[in-house]
């Protein structure tokens, strides 16, 4: 087994006593308080976690975003330069190798921010592709930490830092590179708990002086769990659960960042011919916890699907979950089951996310 | 540090007895509910279930994993802390005063293998 990685922070976060966990080959901070309390103070007020175990690639050259709009599914290119995209990154035959988002930094050099777990496969994925494109890519997974400031009072917070001048204009999804305090941050309006919020890409040492100086400020510091609450109340997919190497996007509530109509991406032939095999749905019950794994049933008491993801929402109190149904098997009468433990629990259909979030 | 009751027995579970004569009162101690974390969710058995000594007597749920509970000694139910259904994050925040079941025991000589509370802090200190 290999050795487990430390973000730069892991010392901070121990002497804070975080409860700590492998995740993706770091020892990353599970909870610090309780679960249910950091849930809440990025619902209420302003949270802060370190992702730093996130990967960073950047690519540059006059072709970064021909060959990005080649590499992804959503649509780059006709986006504005400032702005970030949320994309799966698809195999030729449309499975999913992962899910990124791109940040559009300058005209020539963009930001790839990949899932911890799969720095290696993806950049093994892209780089099969760079030849044909004059594009350099740099895997900065390393050099880099990042932060994700999240809530309603992220945007004030962010004075602290003395990054208040940079928010004009920033709307949800910018991006831009800023200096502070001799040290250079790329700040992004972007966050996975569904609330406005930051994401701050920085040098250690960079990080290191604005997470003290948030902690200072009162930020809430909150880990991984609480941010697998928050991601699934607003129904985000989650890399190795929604999403993965055996199922396309279109498996999984995201048509809307596979656009069939570019001229070409990798991937696009398969995906314009699949016939998806599976619907995401979003369950919930009144009492108790639905997790991964558990079977859904119709209500003759076929299995009809697979929960990928479940939890407990703080927000409405109820055992919320998302569940892969067979596209074949869906029940027209959208009646769900849920077998915990060998008993049935009638679930609530949802056809909008568990939690609305508040992000502009 | 996780706090234990001097007055209490234990067992290797993370739960916490109260022997009154014939009646043990059965819940899970501050280390378990520390290492739980958020506890969302208690299944409790009905008042009349006979339990058996080292099988699942109920579930309990934080956000984070389902976790049985294992009965310590034999016996019936004879009351169950049906208010916990509706409060299950009690069990974090007082965990001694959380019972979960009392139970009329059937074999007395259940209760010389339940440790005190100096074996219990070697378990949570291992």
């Amino acid at each position: 087994m290999t050795e487990l990685k430390n973000t730069h922070l892991s010392d901070i976060h121990r002497k804070l006593g975080a409860k700590m966990m492998p995740f993706a080959g770091f020892d990353m901070p599970v909870q610090y308080s309780s679960i249910i309390e950091e849930v809440k103070a990025v619902r209420q007020h302003v949270g802060v976690f370190d992702v730093s175990h996130m990967g960073e690639f950047f690519v540059e050259g006059p072709d970064t975003y021909n060959f990005i709009d080649f590499i992804v599914s959503n649509d780059v290119k006709n986006v504005e330069i400032g702005k970030a995209v949320y994309s799966p990154l698809c195999r030729e035959d449309g499975s999913v190798v992962d899910d990124l988002i791109v940040y559009k930094l300058e005209e020539a050099k963009a930001l790839i921010c990949v899932n911890a777990s799969n720095i290696e496969k993806d950049w093994d994925h892209i780089q099969k592709y760079t030849n044909d494109f004059d594009v350099t890519m740099r895997n900065a997974s390393d050099d880099y930490s990042l932060l994700a400031l999240q809530g309603p009072d992220a945007e004030k917070t962010l004075s602290c830092l003395g990054f208040e001048k940079e928010l004009e204009n920033f709307e949800y999804y910018s991006a831009k590179k800023i200096k502070i305090s001799d040290f250079e941050f790329i700040l992004a309006r972007t966050g996975y708990t569904g609330e406005d919020g930051f994401e701050i890409f920085g040098c250690h040492a960079g990080i290191e002086w604005a997470w003290e100086k948030l902690m200072t400020a009162g930020v809430t510091p909150c880990g991984l769990a609480s941010r697998d609450v928050l991601r699934l109340e607003v129904a985000y997919p989650l890399y190795g659960h929604e999403i993965h190497d055996e199922v396309t996007p279109l498996d999984s509530a995201l048509k809307w960042t596979v656009k069939l109509t570019k001229d070409n991406f990798v991937g696009l032939e398969a995906l314009r011919s699949y016939e998806p095999k599976f619907r995401l749905v979003k369950l919930s019950i009144e009492k108790g916890v639905p997790r991964q794994g558990y079977t859904v049933e119709n209500e003759q008491g076929v299995v009809i699907g697979k929960i990928t993801s479940g939890s407990h929402s703080v927000a409405t109190g109820r055992g919320i979950c998302l569940a892969h149904v067979e596209k074949i098997n869906f029940p027209s009468d959208k009646k769900f089951f849920i077998n915990i433990r060998n008993r049935r629990f009638e679930a609530t259909y949802h056809a909008k996310a568990f939690v609305q979030g508040g992000h502009k | 540090m996780s706090l234990i009751k001097e007055n209490l027995k234990y067992s290797k579970d993370h739960e916490w007895i109260l022997v009154e004569g014939e009646c043990v009162t059965i819940g899970i101690t501050d280390f378990a509910q520390s290492a739980l974390g958020d506890i969302v969710f208690v299944e409790l058995p009905e008042v009349g279930r006979t339990i058996e000594k080292g099988t699942a007597f109920g579930v309990v749920e934080s956000i984070k994993s389902v976790s049985d509970l294992y009965a310590p000694v034999s016996g019936e139910v004879v009351e169950s802390n049906t208010d916990l259904e509706a409060s299950p994050e009690s069990i974090n925040e007082s965990p001694y005063e959380s019972w979960m079941i009392k139970i009329k025991l059937s074999n007395e000589t259940d209760l010389s293998e339940l440790l005190s509370s100096d074996v219990y802090q070697d378990v949570c200190n291992s």
